[in-house]
């Protein structure tokens, strides 16, 4: 719509931080620490207890009782290694789990203290792919980058320092392999993901493609062009063959050179520890032991690269969900708010303007609607009538102008106040996916049986209720009924009259409901109007002759304005519509 | 068992290729797992056999050492390839895979685009697509290669040591077993989570649609606590997969640590009872083994699982496949040459489902060259005549023909290439101006375009344009005016040519008058020398027309020229007051 002037002001200092989601996990964070010691101490532990049984094997020096002694300290060492392994997963990913939700549930609140103006510069999409996969991207950084972040950290030091003090010159050898090998795969990978991001181009191109000729169906088969749109999608799902074999020829090597490379490197320490060992320096089982370091290090290899493109693309969403804790409430509370009761329900409008986007959309109009009377509006599409509505409920202020309720600007009423008064409904309303008693209590604070009962007879509604099998217990929404439009207009006007709100707002809300069911409805709601402040917002004259007075809204000035009777008589838009409908009813009725 | 036998006819082209790509996974099984039996000789000949001269021993050690290297590079490089030819299979499976789908759709009949929604057919030619390719690249050919592995591994196991071997073997069972015990609960834990995830998207969507609601009926806090029930459900559902995920990775690693044991175990007994059956060598090629020996065993427990959901996948694009179209071409159609440009409906009965009739018993004839104009309220079933004619719904009762012919008899792309619809929502695609006119059509010259454009008054704003023709737009003609983007498909109607001509015309607040003038002098000029029916909302179009029908829910009550009708003062008369005052 016409909110997007106001996104810059909601685009604050950055001022969130992830760090107090993370912070109170400070004990989880030691015990993974401990988990991974422990596990790859273990890991580094048992080739060493692998080398005593091969070296006394071949020096002969071993006996049975010895040799199962080592066998049983390998099998307790190798069960707790498993233990701890289990635990220096589960402990960083439950973690992440439990900042997610804290995470999400933080910003969900946030939202429902933001204002219309925010939802109207976001799409409801881009909001829903921040809260599900970019927050999901900020906690697997969190989990998998605690979790292989320290792992990697450990086993390259540890593994480091014990290949040292066993034996130097076979260390050097692994170290000096593993250097290269890191910056190869590193090379690798990012020719991988530049290769991944084109064919994901590719793949984008191909299902927009699709979209396009899926959605223009009607132009497509009107032209006759189904064999040249074939013609199109062949060359776009070769190009795709081409991408992605471009892809996996990056792809596929990976595994097979770096096996190859440790392959290499294994045979090397042969060489090398074997020339030693033929020269009597060295033993059979320090070989051994070092082989099986070189192969524990494979891991953390492939970690190293997979844990650093997450923590880029982790960064990157948090970026964007940042920007939803940082945006601020525009319409707030003030510090002093007027909680006195009010001596009466006028409204007043004082010189308002509302300038959105460098248009000025209300041009300092001036209106009173004194306590219990109705003002019908009405005016051309987009001339601003629905804009008077939000004013009223305080969803936006005036740029310029005042608006009173009972003599006290709005500014200076708590907004769960002003909200508290009214009863809106809308054109298009919003009714949620649960019981049809929970969308009409939707404003009661309490179980009201009869105040139900009561507005759903005033909104023409009990009828339908009863025609359903399960009555007001019926679901709405994609699992239930699905409600006509008429329908749900009339189940939002049950639902702002059920409040029993002392401002009523109805924004065109019989534009779906057919002529007889209209009148009826006019008919019950015309005493609860009469007992109330109503703003009346209607295309139609048959529902508009109901209001006490009425106005009319063109390009945000009121251009005409009086009683029923009095706007038929003046030239004008009111008097020209009158004839359009009657005109319009005529045909109809001669059907 | 119909699903099988169908993939197979999108796998049996490849079938040579798939062989070799066999032959290059036998081959690398057993050059890849011949390596540990290098370290075994290395072991046993060189560095365990003191009375040997050191020379000689040195010697064997280069040898064995360079034979282990080009074994590997071979090995590897044969692996690499695999990897690449297997690919390669995949994609050309599932780019045929594609294409049918692709076309399969395109032929289906407007009544089912009405009714699936863009999403799910996207669906079909993206994700279950891609579903698929891994079905048969990772699952059924990467299995093969797991299997001759893992079979490659434990042959030579055999071969080196049968004692050995056959205790390792033992624990084969039960830790596959146990495998795909924790991938079955951890693919379940995950199809929690996602059935979890879509129903606190659902609220979360609807909150936040309806947050305005929300706040007006002062019930955040209430939102909060419904939002935090879903949410922690998630929660919930991921702790169950975290637990089985932990459990994974550690099972593998205590099978290898296991498996290890059982050599050193088995081995260390064999060796300190002076078998003959092992040597030192062959200790240390087990040891060797057993890193190789989990792996494919636990890719294959997670194939095993996940074979249920691509099977699904495969279901609904193979049964998209195998769809009839609902409206057939004529086995022989008859392509006239030029049309002469005679409609007739006669007795014409249509329905969009059931017995909702929108056309009641409709009759008329429109001459060649003649322009109809048919008017009525909304809901007359005025744009439906239209729809049918190009045959996009098939009537229930009565015949349309064309020149006598009936529209059932001709193809029913030939039919459409002769006819020629304006719409008044126009649709564009994304390419240059150029594109949008001449429709990728290999006929047209440059100069038809430009001609097309000029010819209704299109050539003036695409001149200014920086680009002019080349001037790419996007779907949504993001830079034109819905005016400039209505002159933009009348050019493109003028230039496809067509014999007969159906306008759709809707009052459209948002053009100014100059912009309306044009418009209407284009309309003029498309139809001139061709038969035309134009759907009118607006005086200012029924005054190209020569014969005017009046509709009323479904029925033809009036025809005439305008000013017979007029003199009939009825239902018409109103109908022109109705307009008068709209414009």
């Amino acid at each position: 719509m016409v909110w997007t002037a106001q996104r810059r002001e909601h685009i604050n200092q950055p001022t969130a931080k992830i760090m107090p989601y993370v912070r109170p996990y400070r004990r989880e964070i030691i015990y993974t620490t401990i988990a991974v010691l422990v596990a790859v101490g273990i890991n580094l532990y048992l080739p060493y207890l692998m080398r005593l049984v091969i070296d006394g094997l071949t020096d002969q020096a071993l006996d049975h009782a010895q040799l199962y002694t080592l066998l049983l300290r390998y099998f307790l060492f190798g069960l707790t290694a498993v233990v701890f392994s289990r635990l220096l997963r589960k402990i960083p990913l439950k973690l992440s789990h439990k900042a997610e939700y804290h995470l999400r549930k933080d910003i969900f609140a946030h939202l429902t203290r933001l204002d219309a103006s925010y939802f109207h510069t976001q799409r409801t999409g881009d909001l829903m792919t921040r809260l599900s996969s970019d927050i999901n991207m900020v906690r697997d950084a969190i989990g998998q980058g605690l979790l292989q972040g320290i792992r990697t950290i450990v086993v390259l030091v540890f593994a480091l320092i014990v290949m040292l003090l066993t034996d130097r010159q076979l260390a050097l050898i692994v170290y000096a392999l593993y250097v290269p090998m890191v910056i190869i795969f590193f090379l690798i990978l990012r020719v991988m993901r530049r290769r991944q991001k084109e064919l994901q181009e590719q793949v984008s191109e191909l299902s927009n493609f699709s979209q396009e000729s899926f959605s223009g169906i009607r132009c497509l088969k009107g032209f006759a062009l189904e064999e040249r749109r074939n013609q199109q999608f062949e060359g776009l799902n070769q190009g795709l063959i081409k991408k992605n074999m471009l892809m996996q020829a990056t792809r596929q090597s990976l595994w097979p050179f770096m096996a190859f490379w440790f392959g290499v490197g294994m045979i090397l320490i042969l060489n090398v520890g074997g020339r030693r060992i033929i020269a009597g320096e060295l033993t059979l089982g320090t070989l051994t032991q070092f082989i099986q370091y070189l192969l524990y290090m494979q891991w953390p290899l492939l970690a190293l690269s997979w844990t650093s493109s997450l923590y880029q693309r982790g960064v990157v969403s948090w970026g964007r969900v940042r920007s939803m804790l940082d945006a601020e409430p525009k319409l707030t509370d003030t510090e002093t708010p007027q909680t006195e009761p009010l001596p009466h329900h006028d409204i007043e409008f004082k010189d308002v303007s509302l300038e959105i986007d460098d248009r000025k959309l209300i041009n300092q109009l001036s209106l009173t609607i004194p306590t219990g009377t109705t003002l019908g509006i009405t005016g051309p599409t987009g001339c601003g009538k629905s804009l008077l509505a939000a004013l009223t409920a305080r969803l936006v202020d005036p740029t310029q102008g005042e608006i009173t309720l009972g003599g006290v600007p709005l500014q200076q009423l708590p907004l769960q106040t002003i909200r508290k008064k009214m009863g809106c409904a809308l054109q298009e309303p919003i009714l949620f996916s649960k019981t049809l008693e929970h969308n009409l209590a939707f404003g009661l604070t309490q179980h009201e049986p009869d105040t139900l009962a009561w507005a759903t007879e005033a909104a023409h509604l009990t009828n339908e209720i009863e025609g359903f099998p399960k009555g007001l217990q019926t679901l709405l929404g994609e699992r239930g009924v699905t409600l006509s439009g008429g329908q749900r207009q009339r189940t939002a006007i049950a639902r702002a009259i059920a409040r029993r709100p002392e401002i009523l707002i109805l924004d065109d809300v019989l534009s779906a409901v057919d002529t007889q069911t209209e009148a009826a409805i006019m008919q019950k709601l015309k005493p609860i109007m009469d007992q109330r402040t109503t703003l009346f917002i209607s295309h139609r004259i048959s529902t508009l002759r109901y209001a006490d007075r009425i106005i009319v809204i063109e390009n945000g000035h009121i251009t005409q304005q009086g009683t029923h009777q009095e706007l038929l008589t003046q030239p004008g838009y009111y008097a020209e519509l009158h004839l359009q409908q009657n005109l319009q009813q005529q045909l109809e009725g001669d059907a | 068992m119909k699903i099988t036998r169908q993939l197979l006819t999108y796998i049996r082209p490849y079938r040579l290729w798939l062989a070799g790509a066999f032959l290059l996974i036998l081959s690398t099984s057993l050059a890849i797992n011949y390596l540990p039996l290098i370290i075994q000789r290395i072991t046993d000949d060189c560095l365990m056999q003191p009375d040997q001269p050191v020379d000689q021993r040195i010697e064997l050690l280069g040898k064995l050492s360079l034979l282990y290297v080009v074994i590997a590079g071979i090995g590897h490089l044969v692996r690499y390839l695999q990897g690449l030819l297997t690919a390669y299979i995949g994609q050309r499976i599932i780019y045929d895979l594609r294409l049918a789908v692709f076309r399969k759709v395109l032929t289906m009949h407007q009544a089912y685009f009405d009714r699936t929604p863009v999403g799910t057919l996207m669906t079909r030619v993206t994700s279950d697509i891609e579903r698929l390719q891994n079905f048969v690249t990772d699952g059924v050919v990467g299995t093969l290669a797991d299997l001759f592995m893992l079979l490659g591994i434990m042959g030579y196991m055999l071969y080196i040591s049968p004692p050995l071997a056959g205790t390792l073997f033992l624990t084969l069972p039960v830790l596959y077993a146990l495998l795909v015990y924790i991938n079955r609960n951890l693919r379940n834990a995950n199809r929690e989570i996602r059935d979890k995830q879509a129903a606190q998207n659902a609220y979360l969507q609807e909150s936040l649609t309806g947050m305005n609601t929300i706040q007006l009926f002062n019930r955040e806090a209430s939102a909060i606590q419904d939002f935090d029930e879903k949410h922690t459900q998630l929660r919930t559902a991921y702790f169950k997969e975290v637990r089985w995920f932990s459990l994974s990775f550690p099972t593998v690693e205590g099978g290898q640590a296991l498996a290890s044991l059982l050599i050193l175990g088995m081995g260390g007994i064999l060796l300190l009872n002076g078998s003959e059956f092992i040597t030192l060598g062959i200790f240390v090629a087990f040891l060797a083994y057993v890193r190789d020996f989990f792996r494919p065993l636990s890719s294959l427990s997670e194939k095993a699982s996940s074979f249920q959901v691509a099977l699904a996948s495969v279901e609904r694009v193979f049964s998209l496949l195998n769809r009839q179209p609902d409206i057939q071409n004529n086995e022989h159609p008859i392509i006239p040459p030029q049309l002469s440009g005679t409609i007739e409906f006669k007795n014409v009965w249509f329905a969009y489902d059931d017995d909702n009739w929108v056309i009641k018993d409709l009759s008329f004839k429109v001459e060649p060259g003649q322009a109809l104009a048919i008017v009525g309220a909304t809901g007359a079933g005025k744009s439906t005549i239209i729809n049918l004619i190009g045959r996009f719904y098939d009537i229930q009762q009565g015949t349309i023909t064309i020149d006598g012919i009936n529209i059932r008899d001709f193809d029913q792309t030939d039919l459409r290439q002769r006819l020629g619809y304006v719409f008044q929502d126009p649709f564009l695609f994304a390419g240059t101006i150029s594109d949008n006119i001449g429709l990728h059509n290999p006929d047209l010259t440059t100069q038809q375009i430009e001609k097309a454009a000029q010819t209704v008054n299109a050539h003036t704003f695409i001149d200014q344009l920086k680009n002019n023709y080349n001037t790419p737009l996007n779907e949504r003609g993001e830079g034109l005016s819905l005016g400039q983007k209505q002159l933009l498909v009348m050019a493109r109607t003028f230039a496809q040519n067509p014999e007969l001509l159906f306008v759709l015309d809707e009052a459209t607040a948002s053009i100014d008058t100059a912009t309306e003038l044009l418009i209407q002098d284009a309309l003029g000029k498309l139809m001139q020398n061709r038969t035309s029916i134009i759907i009118a909302h607006r005086l200012s179009t029924i005054r190209h027309a020569d014969r005017i029908l009046v509709m009323r829910g479904g029925e033809l009550i009036d025809s005439g020229t305008h000013d017979e009708l007029i003199a009939h003062h009825g239902y018409y008369h109103q109908l022109c007051q109705l307009m008068q005052h709209q414009a």
